[in-house]
């Protein structure tokens, strides 16, 4: 769409594992899109869903929730808990108009620096090709 | 057959105030403009003002919210019997699961439904009760009237499949020019039997998640949070969409979550009080489409 937009991601890693592959990635010295704004969350279970409609109520282009791996939680089974969650807010955003590739949930260990550089760079490009997102604006009929 | 079924409720709501089984009936009375209203009965000889018949919409189970106070040392637990469509007595389940409710405090008059007119005596039934299969509740204490027989059922998920059809910005043109209209009057929220929270997360003002104003985008948090909060425990009983003074199709929003949940996860709200609602546990491998 437009060559010069650069797509604003909010990206929610949990503590555990996803925030510590996202530093790994530093580490590593493994290039990555610039446009993700990362929030450090205890779990991924902790990732509320009224932050990722918050977050496009604010005018985030795209959101990226991620965990430790199913079965690797640091709290047991706090991911267990998100997954569902998500996999309905995926469909529910889609049915508001909001659309489904704006939002992944990915699950990226503590070792997987490579890993969180191509989901971001995935979901970087993703959200470019859908184009910015406009929040429902103010001013009623 | 309604009459009869209303002389029933009667003298069932009268025997159980004599004996002292329960504190107060919860049913239907006419108002003094002629509309079936909720009424409260307390003494045995008002049980005459109980009414029965197909206008009885309200889902009376919101009412037992206001029945949980803490008991006092020494109490006895306050009972009270509730009239009760097979659509109400689902959104008792969700209470009773999430022990909202405690099962002996209520006494569940359960009706053989056969629909809720749409509008008025003779029109047509309500959407919901031209696609409801479910004609007897699922949890009663005593039934009153006969098993009508259901032809015709609609399919359901029908009035989902044109929004589904659209593409996302057409949804999202289509939500705006509904959700605009809302005045944020929250009749919604009061209407329903599953929003009970003490603190409203659209009141809440520490941390403020939805702003005050009656606008856009606020009005659009407010639904999809609404919305979200039920998923897996909306019985689309469809109170917030009656309720609503503006005709926002809020039952659209219950209905998507109610498909994803039954596709996602097979499940139903309100068939078994001691099955947990989608949300509120998990299977370790499931493979869920993220």
């Amino acid at each position: 769409m437009n060559a010069e937009f650069e797509p604003k991601i909010v990206g929610f890693l949990c503590n555990w594992c996803s925030y510590a592959g996202a530093d790994m990635t530093g580490t590593s010295r493994i290039p990555y899109p610039p446009n993700i704004r990362i929030i450090r969350v205890p779990c991924s279970g902790r990732v509320d869903p009224l932050f990722v409609l918050k977050a496009f109520q604010e005018g985030a282009d795209g959101v990226l929730v991620a965990g430790c791996h199913p079965g690797d939680c640091h709290y047991a089974d706090g991911n267990s808990h998100a997954r569902r969650r998500y996999a309905l807010m995926h469909r529910f955003l889609d049915f508001m108009g909001i659309n489904a590739g704006r939002l992944r949930i990915d699950w990226v260990s503590a070792s997987e620096g490579r890993r969180f550089a191509e989901v971001v760079a995935e979901l970087t490009d993703q959200v470019r090709q859908l184009g910015p997102w406009q929040p429902p604006q103010r001013g009623k009929a | 057959m309604s009459e009869s079924m209303e002389t029933t409720i009667r003298v069932r709501a009268r025997d159980l105030l004599e004996q002292e089984e329960v504190s107060c009936v919860i049913g239907y009375e006419r108002g003094p403009r002629g509309d079936v209203r909720p009424t409260f009965i307390y003494q045995a000889e008002d049980a005459e003002r109980l009414v029965w018949n197909q206008e009885c919409s309200h889902n009376l189970m919101v009412y037992l919210h206001d029945r949980k106070r803490p008991l006092r040392k020494g109490e006895e637990p306050p009972r009270v019997a509730i009239v009760a469509k097979p659509c109400d007595v689902r959104a008792l389940n969700v209470l009773l699961h999430e022990e909202q409710v405690a099962r002996e405090r209520v006494f569940v008059i359960g009706i053989a439904c056969s629909g809720m007119w749409e509008d008025g005596e003779g029109s047509q039934l309500q959407a919901r009760c031209r696609r409801c299969k479910e004609r007897v509740p699922v949890l009663y204490d005593t039934l009153v009237g006969e098993p009508p027989e259901v032809e015709d059922v609609e399919e359901d998920w029908a009035d989902l499949a044109q929004l589904e059809a659209m593409s996302a910005q057409e949804r999202l043109a289509f939500w705006v020019s509904e959700l605009q209209r809302c005045i944020r009057c929250y009749a919604c929220r009061q209407a329903c039997p599953g929003c009970y929270c003490y603190e409203c997360v659209a009141e809440q003002v520490d941390p403020a998640w939805v702003g005050i104003a009656i606008d856009l985008p606020e009005v659009f948090f407010y639904h999809v949070m609404r919305a979200y909060h039920l998923a897996g425990r909306c019985v689309e009983c469809d109170a917030c969409e009656r309720a609503c003074p503006v005709g926002i199709p809020l039952s659209l929003l219950n209905r998507k979550f109610a498909k994803e949940v039954a596709e996602l996860f097979g499940y139903r709200s309100g068939g078994d009080p001691e099955i947990p609602p989608p949300l509120a546990t998990f299977k370790r491998d499931e493979d869920l489409p993220l």
